[in-house]
């Protein structure tokens, strides 16, 4: 438990995130990317890696509807679905 | 002790000098006896030879008891002056001796105080150094995220939990139980609440991450915590988080073993003008 207060024993520190707290979508403007996204990880026993391009989606609609501070997608680690394919085998996250 | 007893002859003066002799040449060690014994019996012995031997021997024997008297006073009070000074000089040695101790004590005395206090920054850069209690490594770029690659041959579960304090009347879970990612990969996740009561409420959350040590390679990039997020009667949103896992988890050692992490919120209701603690800074 992080309220445990054992010496030496270990305990969690939440951090804040990096880029704060999204705002609520209160009008479900981006409801429909959030369902593809749900539903490709359905499809694919929640394979985080195979959906990322819907959740590049979802991002983008967030940020058009000004619920998300607007970023480059590099910056939120998408680049490798942003540039064309370059020849690294690493970089084959495209389902 | 004494020698042999008194023997009373012309011829044996010499003797008697001799015994006389041998006697202040003890007289350190006689010291502690009693002073009147040897006196009491030299006389006892005196007297009985008055009986005896003419008068000359009594006198001679009594004339080297007067002689022998004040100088075994004198020898005495000889050996006690140099007994004073050994004692003193001892006196002194220990003095000094006790002086050295006691400095030596009174300096490990404030060493320690010292040490206490040199104690507190010393023990958090150990536990920066050594990420020990969980509490998070310096140096957690949020550059980062852009030249991070990630690790494909990792793959780790996360799951997802819900709660919520007992008061607060939300409807609130996650969309998925579970997702598969690798370190150095973003990923994105939902959890879903609903206010199902007829007034406005909001709430706040935290998050806790299990196990304790992954949480330090845990990184949020957004979510919807430690905000107050506001609910109309009726109203159910959708709450995304957006994160990624360190790629640096799969080199600690640590973290061979963990192929599960679940992370955790739980929200509360927020008061007016409650100020929460905010997270970052110690206050554990």
């Amino acid at each position: 438990m992080s309220t445990a207060m054992n010496f030496g024993s270990k305990s969690f520190t939440p951090r804040p995130p990096d880029k704060g707290s999204f705002p609520l979508d209160h009008f479900g403007e981006c409801k429909a990317f959030k369902e593809t996204f749900m539903k490709c990880l359905r499809d694919n026993s929640f394979d985080n890696s195979k959906c990322r391009l819907q959740s590049k989606d979802y991002l983008e609609c967030r940020m058009d509807h000004q619920l998300m501070a607007k970023e480059p997608l590099e910056k939120l680690g998408f680049k490798d679905l942003m540039d064309p394919p370059p020849s690294q085998a690493d970089r084959d996250t495209k389902p | 002790m004494f020698p042999a007893p008194f023997k009373v002859n012309f011829l044996q003066q010499t003797q008697i000098q001799v015994w006389t002799d041998c006697r202040t040449m003890l007289l350190p060690f006689l010291v502690r006896q009693s002073l009147c014994c040897p006196q009491v019996l030299l006389t006892r012995c005196v007297r009985a030879l008055q009986c005896d031997a003419p008068r000359t021997l009594h006198s001679q024997a009594e004339h080297f008891l007067q002689r022998r008297l004040p100088l075994r006073f004198h020898t005495q009070s000889r050996g006690a002056k140099s007994r004073n000074r050994k004692s003193k000089s001892q006196e002194e040695e220990w003095k000094t001796r006790n002086k050295t101790v006691l400095t030596y004590i009174a300096a490990a005395g404030v060493g320690m105080i010292g040490l206490s206090y040199a104690a507190v920054p010393l023990y958090r850069l150990y536990c920066q150094a050594s990420g020990l209690g969980g509490t998070a490594v310096a140096g957690h770029d949020a550059d980062q995220v852009e030249t991070m690659k990630p690790v494909k041959e990792r793959v780790l579960k996360i799951t997802f939990n819900a709660d919520r304090h007992a008061s607060m009347q939300w409807n609130f879970k996650p969309q998925q139980t579970e997702i598969f990612v690798v370190p150095g990969e973003t990923a994105l996740a939902f959890y879903r609440a609903k206010n199902p009561t007829d007034k406005p409420i909001i709430g706040i959350s935290t998050y806790n991450v299990v196990p304790f040590e992954a949480g330090q390679y845990f990184n949020k990039i957004q979510c919807f915590c430690f905000e107050e997020q506001r609910l109309n009667p009726h109203e159910e949103v959708d709450m995304p988080v957006f994160f990624y896992i360190d790629p640096e988890f799969d080199e600690d050692p640590r973290m061979a073993r963990v192929d599960t992490i679940t992370l955790s919120y739980t929200f509360f209701e927020a008061k007016e003008g409650q100020k929460l603690p905010l997270p970052g800074y110690s206050y554990n």
